[in-house]
């Protein structure tokens, strides 16, 4: 059994009520563990747009929740199907699991925030401009076309100044591993 | 739009949701449907001219059984389909049920001292039947797919291919009182066929026609 699972569907049974209250609470659970799950399949700008769409399909199909069935499975259901949709409009072909809703649920925004610190922490390793540009692309989902306009470099000199710049990154974790 | 402006917009008009709103959706498109299906039957195809005759034969309500189980099963294999994280393995089972049955009936008649094989299976309209309840249960897929598109289907192939042996079974059970077969054989045969060629269709649109 998922660990918020009696709470979200408290929640959810109210909301179905019409408790507003209720509702919101909800969807802002949801949208913190949303907004991880895709961060880690999708790309930046793309990641929120879905985590949007996903609560509008939760909205507009909430008439579809069977109280009956677990709370947490209906949204993993959903959430699986919005990231499918996703990846089908990118012509990105992928097996999604079936039955992971635990893996939409044991994650959320907070976990991200610490991974995220501890990713600042080793940016900081980089020179300022190698750092803003690294930060910019691969953590806020710039695109390099609008990086390389900010710059004033060409965007293969944004490319390959990223793609440096991260393994001179990699090369320094595993120094720092085998130095344990 | 920002995702925090989003939630306050979706949660601040929000009408209670009816228990039965799915059951309501689905049993109001399948009545449309199941309409167009029978007049199908009437109009087209006409029903058989000894029906009062045959409501009283054993193969008729053959038929009617066997059709109206996998109906059954069928509808609650849709409804499933139509709600995320939803397990459609139950139903999907029980469909073993009403197959096991006629499976069973066939071969105690093909098996009794004076049957004639061949014409236990092939009966006289083997050539159209699985075409011609095909064609009866157009009308209820179409129906049933447009109720399952507001519904959440999220496994499109085989919500479709679900909504296609309902509607197939349900098109079987309106063409039996077009059709002058009784024998179980036959039914099975030839009443299978046409359910699994609707159920053929359905999953083959499900991925094209459910997306949502």
């Amino acid at each position: 059994m998922i660990a918020q699972e009696a709470q979200y569907r408290d929640w959810m049974l109210a909301a179905l009520m019409g408790d507003a209250g209720a509702y919101r609470m909800l969807l802002a659970g949801l949208t913190r563990h949303l907004r991880s799950y895709y961060a880690r399949r999708l790309d930046g700008g793309v990641a929120e747009d879905a985590v949007q769409e996903t609560l509008i399909a939760i909205h507009t199909r909430r008439a579809t929740y069977d109280p009956a069935l677990p709370f947490t499975a209906w949204v993993y259901g959903i959430a699986r199907y919005k990231l499918i949709d996703e990846y089908r409009r990118h012509k990105r072909r992928a097996t999604v699991p079936l039955d992971e809703a635990a893996e939409l649920f044991g994650h959320d925004d907070a976990n991200d925030a610490i991974a995220k610190r501890d990713v600042t922490k080793l940016l900081d390793k980089l020179p300022p401009a190698k750092r803003q540009l690294v930060k910019d692309i691969k953590l806020d989902g710039v695109s390099v076309a609008d990086a390389a306009a900010r710059t004033g470099l060409s965007e293969s000199a944004v490319k390959v100044t990223v793609h440096r710049a991260i393994k001179s990154l990699g090369e320094g974790l595993e120094e720092r591993d085998a130095d344990r | 739009m920002r995702t925090d402006d989003l939630i306050a917009r979706l949660s601040d008009d929000l009408p209670p949701v009816r228990k039965d709103a799915v059951m309501r959706i689905l049993l109001g498109a399948i009545a449309l449907g199941v309409t167009g299906s029978i007049l199908v039957m009437l109009l087209v195809l006409r029903p058989r001219h000894d029906l009062a005759e045959a409501m009283t034969s054993f193969g008729m309500w053959t038929k009617l059984a066997y059709t109206f189980a996998l109906t059954g099963f069928g509808f609650w294999l849709v409804e499933r389909a139509g709600r995320p994280g939803a397990d459609m393995a139950k139903p999907a089972l029980l469909l073993a049920l009403p197959l096991l049955a006629i499976a069973l009936l066939s071969t105690i008649q093909m098996n009794a001292q004076d049957a004639d094989p061949h014409l236990l299976v092939m009966g006289h309209t083997s050539r159209v039947c699985a075409v011609l309840v095909t064609l009866t249960a157009l009308p209820t897929l179409a129906a049933t797919f447009w109720a399952l598109r507001s519904l959440a289907p999220t496994r499109l192939g085989l919500a479709g291919a679900g909504a296609g042996l309902f509607a197939g079974a349900a098109g079987a059970f309106v063409y039996s009182f077009h059709c002058p077969e009784g024998a179980a054989p036959f039914i099975a045969v030839w009443y299978s066929l046409g359910i699994a060629l609707t159920t053929a269709i359905g999953g083959f649109a499900g991925p094209r026609l459910l997306r949502w």
